[in-house]
């Protein structure tokens, strides 16, 4: 795989916390412009880390034949980093949909399909509270008392901040590499999701980008000039 | 075999100069490249990355001054003596230069991030031009003993 060193210091910086990112640092396409720098192998394998880890809701298809499309495109992601980055992002989504799927009326273990280690594992421990996983993952107990309590907003932004500490681990134990510039793409997109999300992060954005936009476009000036006319 | 010997000798005598400008190169463009990415990404500042992306040039420098250091008429007496030290000069010029210029790379892409950390982020790369002068030095003084 090439190494992508105009393309890695030419992306901005993101915050080391997830809190702390109160605003995009470049836009959607400002980023695709830096983006081009990827060889256009490297470009597919971004975009199917992307479609991997940012599902599009428009998704339909039914779990088995989901979870084997899933398979099959880890499979072909090229690097074992790459694999394991998407494929953690896979799992923990098989974790949350196991513990939404159990609440539902009528349903069996063994009619539940997953991505990863741990799928057999919630099928075997199925009645357990959390699958028996708790003493695997330290993070469970708090994920399982925020989704019993319906807080569904919270659970989201603490798996988003668990997925933006690994990505940032990897980003920084890879030096100019695609790993990192994927890496980089992906907690862009945490970034961008939560900040859509987020009614005071969009609003501080929203103001942003008009001050940046009245600064730039002259629009200000038009407004202060036929402000001004209107007064003579 | 005296050919072989003859050729090694030679190899030795240019090698420091070839390796050494190999690895400038390489180093180089490495730190090149990530100084133009920063670019994009500052407002000021820009002449001090490009500064930090010549730092590899240096090996070259010392590549040259071995290779006068050895010119000498290649005999198979000395041919041997050329090719250890030339080539291993070079070899050690050359990855020096390509080490340090992925030092300067991570610098450029550090600093770019916190200025502040600028002279801080340098200190690998002096470190690898540090061997690179050992490698130099000693090519000089061992290169005494080769007989003329």
């Amino acid at each position: 795989m090439a190494d992508y060193y105009t393309l890695v210091t030419g992306l901005p910086w993101l915050p080391e916390q997830m809190e702390k990112c109160t605003q995009l640092p470049l836009s959607r396409i400002a980023l695709e412009r830096r983006l081009t720098l990827l060889n256009e192998t490297d470009q597919k394998v971004l975009r199917s880390a992307e479609a991997l880890y940012h599902p599009s809701l428009s998704n339909m298809q039914p779990d088995q034949a989901r979870v084997q499309a899933w398979q099959q495109q880890v499979d072909q992601l090229p690097s074992e980093t790459l694999r394991q980055v998407v494929g953690l992002r896979l799992e923990i989504q098989t974790l949350l949909a196991a513990l939404r799927y159990r609440r539902r009326p009528d349903t069996q273990a063994e009619h539940f399909q997953g991505f990863g280690r741990w799928t057999q594992w919630i099928r075997q421990h199925w009645k357990e509270p959390l699958f028996g996983l708790e003493g695997r993952l330290e993070f469970l107990e708090h994920w399982g008392e925020l989704f019993a309590q319906g807080q569904t907003g919270d659970l989201q932004t603490q798996v988003d901040l668990y997925l933006w500490r690994q990505l940032l681990a990897v980003e920084r134990s890879h030096h100019f590499t695609l790993e990192t510039v994927v890496c980089f793409v992906l907690r862009w997109g945490l970034a961008e999701r939560r900040l859509r999300s987020d009614p005071d992060a969009a609003l501080n954005e929203f103001q942003a980008l008009g001050d940046a936009l009245l600064q730039h476009s002259g629009i200000q000036q038009r407004l202060t000039q036929l402000f001004e006319d209107s007064y003579r | 075999m005296d050919n072989l010997i003859m050729a090694l000798g030679w190899a030795g005598l240019y090698g420091p100069m070839a390796l050494g400008a190999i690895g400038s190169m390489i180093g180089c463009s490495l730190a090149g490249q990530a100084a133009a990415g920063a670019l994009l990404e500052t407002e000021t500042g820009h002449g001090r990355y490009i500064g930090i992306s010549a730092m590899p040039s240096s090996q070259s420098i010392y590549g040259i001054v071995v290779m006068f250091a050895l010119n000498r008429d290649v005999t198979p007496e000395n041919a041997a003596g050329l090719a250890g030290i030339g080539l291993l000069c070079g070899l050690a010029l050359m990855f020096s230069a390509i080490y340090q210029g992925r030092s300067c790379a991570s610098a450029i892409n550090v600093s770019k991030i916190r200025p502040e950390i600028f002279g801080m982020s340098l200190a690998p790369a002096a470190i690898v031009e540090g061997f690179a002068v050992f490698a130099f030095i000693f090519a000089l003084v061992i290169s005494a003993g080769v007989p003329a």
